[in-house]
């Protein structure tokens, strides 16, 4: 089924997936920091002021994460209002340390749990909400010290750096999220396209063919509109083959040979029957060319000698390193020796451009002829050109 | 492809002959979505002496009305709604598998021709085919040969071909091949070669050059056939199919 447009405005479910996951990814991180507080304030128990709030801010910080842990992993409720509160919470956990370690203040009492919340805000509000988070639990950090050592700078200095550059890559994440998202719904709508494409051609080459049919069972003008039904039937065909083998497309600096070999399909003079194997044939791109040019020649040689009304068969091989390339059609074809005869006078000169050129890929050329047989060219070319 | 209740072996019949008149009255089902066509169709088939016995415009039709209609060929459009011309080949023929399948398609996708070819069909034939072209054919799907076009040989080369090139799988020893007369018919055909042509050109009989063709589909219908029952021994299928 066709996908449906993403729906306007802020909801934008790619954006909230990644959010998502980078916010479980911080629940992980806030248990973490907070054993690590928890374990801190245990060993320095005999240091503090006043255990009993620190206990009590302990366990405040304890119940703070785990309903932050909830509050954030539903997308409704990542709102301004849940990560002001979470700024503050850190901002008072910060502000009760001097109170419960005593004025000489060497590590707050939350001590690296506070980062949580520059990540927070950082996921959710990109670069500037990092910057804004941890500039207020720095400024925070640094009022409450009474001293400001080597190590405390460098703490700060970190945080600074790292909220901005957490947002930064969390704005980025959304982004690539975004567009591989937009990438996969236009190569489904694309596919699509191509499905309701194939419907539509084979109505109209249905119509075409028959047409083309019962114009020429009436004759007269009717027979006129036949022939004309007939040559659009033998171009559009071309066309949807074409069309479906290029949906495999060949990798880069290769071309697809079965594809365009199959295109000549769509020439009237001579008429052309191309067979290639289902799979596309990825040849170097500059011998691709070459090699449909060479049979470009060979089947306009054919409309020279036999007429316009000749027809032309195009068989193409993979044979793994090389393509097996042959043109035959249904002349009346040459007697051996007037093969000779010909070349002797000259009257070669097409047969002997076609030779050059194929060896000039590297390849080989034979011609073969039989009277009754027609004529028929074949060509072993090597897929990377002349090594 | 086992013989016929009617002596449609592929294998030549010996009192059988290009001379010998047409006795037996040959039951055709026509089967595509677009009526003008389905109908031009049946109308010219039986002003040529043939009997349309059915004719159906889905695939789910086509599997309905093709017990009791029993054609003997079913004249087969690829694209169908549900269940599609593929599905439908392969489902005809393991119903019966005296049927002929000529497959009559607009625009030749050669995937879809080359399954359908995999699938028991031994006929295929682009729609802009004359009238006459279309009877031919017909006439000798009915008797158990195969309608090859240039594209459909060059598709079922490629097949060979990538099925040999494939990483040899140890438990599937049976990877069909073609042999050396056998693709150098095949590859004859793929120029846009009579059989007649092609008899001359290697000094065989007729027959013999229909026997190589035949054969190089008989091979791709066996492996796909072996390769469904493998499939469906994997999935533990077996008992459903045995019943």
């Amino acid at each position: 089924m066709s996908p449906s447009v993403s729906p306007s405005g802020t909801a934008d479910p790619v954006s909230w997936a990644v959010e998502s996951s980078m916010y479980r990814a911080l629940a992980v991180l806030r248990v973490v920091v907070l054993l690590n507080a928890i374990g801190l304030g245990w060993y320095r128990r005999e240091s503090l002021d006043h255990p009993g709030a620190a206990v009590a801010v302990l366990a405040g910080m304890a119940v703070w994460t785990a309903f932050v842990t909830w509050a954030y992993a539903a997308p409704q409720r990542r709102r301004a209002p849940l990560l002001v509160a979470d700024l503050l919470v850190a901002l008072v956990a910060i502000a009760a340390s001097p109170y419960i370690k005593g004025d000489d203040l060497r590590a707050t009492l939350p001590g690296f749990w506070v980062m949580a919340v520059v990540l927070a805000w950082a996921i959710h509000w990109r670069w500037q909400g990092g910057l804004v988070a941890a500039t207020a639990v720095s400024v925070a950090d640094l009022a409450v010290r009474s001293e400001i050592t080597q190590t405390n700078y460098s703490n700060i200095f970190l945080l600074m750096l790292g909220g901005p550059i957490v947002g930064f890559l969390s704005g980025l994440l959304q982004e690539m999220a975004r567009d591989r998202d937009r990438a996969e719904r236009s190569a489904a709508a694309a596919a699509e396209r191509a499905r309701l494409a194939r419907v539509v051609h084979d109505g109209v080459l249905q119509v075409l063919a028959l047409v083309q049919r019962r114009g020429a069972e009436l004759g007269g003008e009717a027979a006129e509109l036949g022939r004309l039904a007939g040559e659009q039937e033998v171009a559009l065909r071309a066309l949807v083959q074409t069309q479906e083998t290029s949906g495999a497309g060949a990798p880069a600096g290769q071309r697809d040979l079965a594809m365009l070999v199959t295109g000549l399909q769509a020439r009237t003079t001579p008429k052309v029957e191309v067979a290639v194997p289902g799979n596309p044939v990825p040849v170097a791109g500059a011998v691709a060319e070459e090699v449909v040019a060479v049979v470009r020649a060979c089947l306009h040689n054919v409309t020279d000698h036999v007429g316009s009304d000749a027809r032309a068969w195009v068989l193409l091989e993979d044979l793994g390193d090389q393509v097996a390339v042959s043109v035959r059609d249904d002349g009346p074809g040459i007697a051996g020796g007037r093969l000779d005869e010909a070349a002797a006078e000259g009257r070669l000169g097409v047969s002997e451009s076609i030779r050059g050129r194929v060896a000039g890929l590297g390849g080989t050329a034979t011609l073969t002829s039989a009277p009754g047989q027609g004529t028929e060219w074949e060509f072993t070319i090597p897929k990377k050109g002349r090594s | 492809m086992t013989s016929t209740p009617q002596g449609r072996s592929p294998r030549p019949r010996p009192g059988g002959g290009p001379g010998e008149p047409e006795r037996r009255e040959i039951r055709v089902m026509v089967v595509d979505d677009h009526p003008m066509w389905r109908e031009g169709v049946a109308r010219d088939l039986e002003e040529s002496g043939l009997r349309v016995v059915a004719t159906a415009g889905t695939g789910t039709e086509a599997l309905a009305r093709f017990p009791a209609a029993r054609p003997d060929v079913v004249v087969l459009d690829l694209q169908i709604p549900a269940p599609n011309g593929v599905e439908v080949t392969a489902s005809m023929v393991r119903d019966n598998p005296a049927v002929r399948v000529l497959i009559l398609s607009a625009s030749g996708e050669q995937q879809d021709v080359l399954d359908a070819v995999k699938a028991g069909a031994t006929g295929y034939l682009v729609k802009s085919a004359s009238r006459a072209e279309l009877l031919a054919a017909l006439l000798r799907v009915a008797e158990g040969d195969t309608v090859f076009t240039p594209g459909l040989a060059g598709l079922v080369l490629g097949e060979y071909r990538r099925l040999s090139d494939a990483p040899a799988v140890p438990d599937e020893p049976d990877t069909p091949r073609l042999t050396e007369r056998e693709t150098e018919v095949l590859r004859l055909v793929a120029k846009g070669m009579s059989y007649k042509q092609i008899a001359e050109r290697l000094f065989l009989s007729h027959r013999t050059v229909q026997n190589h063709v035949q054969n190089t589909l008989r091979k791709l219908q066996l492996h796909n056939r072996v390769q469904l029952v493998r499939y469906a021994i994997e999935q533990g299928l077996d008992d459903d199919l045995e019943r």
